[in-house]
């Protein structure tokens, strides 16, 4: 190896540090990105590893919420959010949340859930990264008829910590409607990729 | 040859006589504390006067001044930091519970449409029949 090369190996690494690091960030088509000045509401979370433990460290032991949210946080490398909240329907393509979901068709992620719904519109698809049979990250996709969510954790994340995920922070947990109306909806569970 | 020596109980008699238990005449306390009191003051005002003597020379009078406010402005920056930071780990706080109530929520709309389908689909027919059925 000449002493040229060898001066530009650890250069050109350098370079790419930081691309190898956003690789398993959510990106966002530039037509998804232009919908905050549509949306009647937008929020935009983009919180990296240093930043999540900063954050954490303002949460209290006292409080039985936040000390679960300090615990699923701890190894987390990073949670970013985009939602869109519109005041009528059709405010986004659903081209550019294909494109969003394409994404995460690649090697590495699976598709735990997907649900795709005729009768509210409501699609929503639970993307799973996996390193070594571990949990290294999820991704859900969110199209609802007047709001479209995008969230990306990056991190481990145990089964336990997700469910927790899913049933704390003051949301209730949501109940399922009766039998009688038949839902228009199918789903995929557990569909590898 | 005295009395006293003539008699020895002229001396003790003396003695007892001399110092016999006496109260004090009438003010003698206020009196003692009256003179008492400019003393004391006094040396307290000499003490504090030789303190301050200290800052009767122009530059340590200013040096001083000099101190004190750069200990009070050096104080000021670091309290304002330190509500700034806790300010920015607050605001860092509410945005992180946002994104865990978000994702939480959005997890449990994909739980509720699972369920919703999972109920509404027909039971399975059973798949042992016994051979006389199956004729």
């Amino acid at each position: 190896m000449s002493t040229m090369t060898r001066k530009l190996v650890p250069l050109i690494l350098l370079l790419a540090f930081p691309a190898i690091l956003r690789a398993q960030e959510l990106k966002l088509p530039p037509g998804v990105e232009k919908l905050a000045s549509k949306a009647k509401e937008t929020v935009e979370v983009n919180m990296d590893g240093p930043m999540l433990h900063w954050a954490s460290k303002f949460l209290s032991a006292e409080d039985p919420e936040e000390r679960k949210a300090a615990k699923l946080v701890a190894n987390l490398k990073g949670i970013y959010v985009r939602s869109y909240e519109f005041s009528d329907e059709g405010a986004y393509s659903a081209a550019d949340v294909e494109e969003v979901r394409a994404q995460f068709r690649s090697p590495g992620w699976s598709r735990v859930v997907g649900v795709r719904s005729e009768r509210d519109g409501d699609n929503v698809d639970i993307f799973f990264k996996l390193e070594n049979e571990k949990m290294a990250g999820i991704v859900i996709i969110s199209a609802e008829a007047k709001e479209l969510t995008f969230v990306n954790i990056v991190g481990p994340l145990e089964v336990d910590q997700l469910a927790d995920l899913g049933g704390e922070f003051g949301i209730p947990k949501l109940k399922t409607r009766p039998q009688s109306s038949k839902p228009m909806a199918k789903a995929d569970k557990g569909e590898q990729k | 040859m005295t009395e006293i020596n003539k008699n020895p109980n002229l001396l003790e008699d003396a003695l007892r006589n001399a110092l016999r238990r006496e109260d004090a005449p009438e003010g003698f306390a206020l009196r003692v504390l009256a003179r008492a009191l400019p003393q004391a003051s006094a040396a307290q005002e000499a003490q504090r006067a030789s303190w301050l003597s200290i800052f009767s020379q122009p530059l340590l009078r200013w040096s001083a001044v000099a101190a004190v406010t750069i200990c009070l402005v050096i104080g000021g920056i670091y309290y304002r930091n330190l509500q700034r930071q806790r300010a920015e780990g607050e605001a860092a706080k509410q945005q992180l519970m946002l994104a865990l109530r978000i994702a939480g929520s959005k997890l449990q709309l994909a739980k509720e449409k699972v369920n919703e389908i999972n109920t509404s689909r027909p039971e399975p027919q059973p798949q042992n029949r016994s051979p006389r059925s199956r004729s």
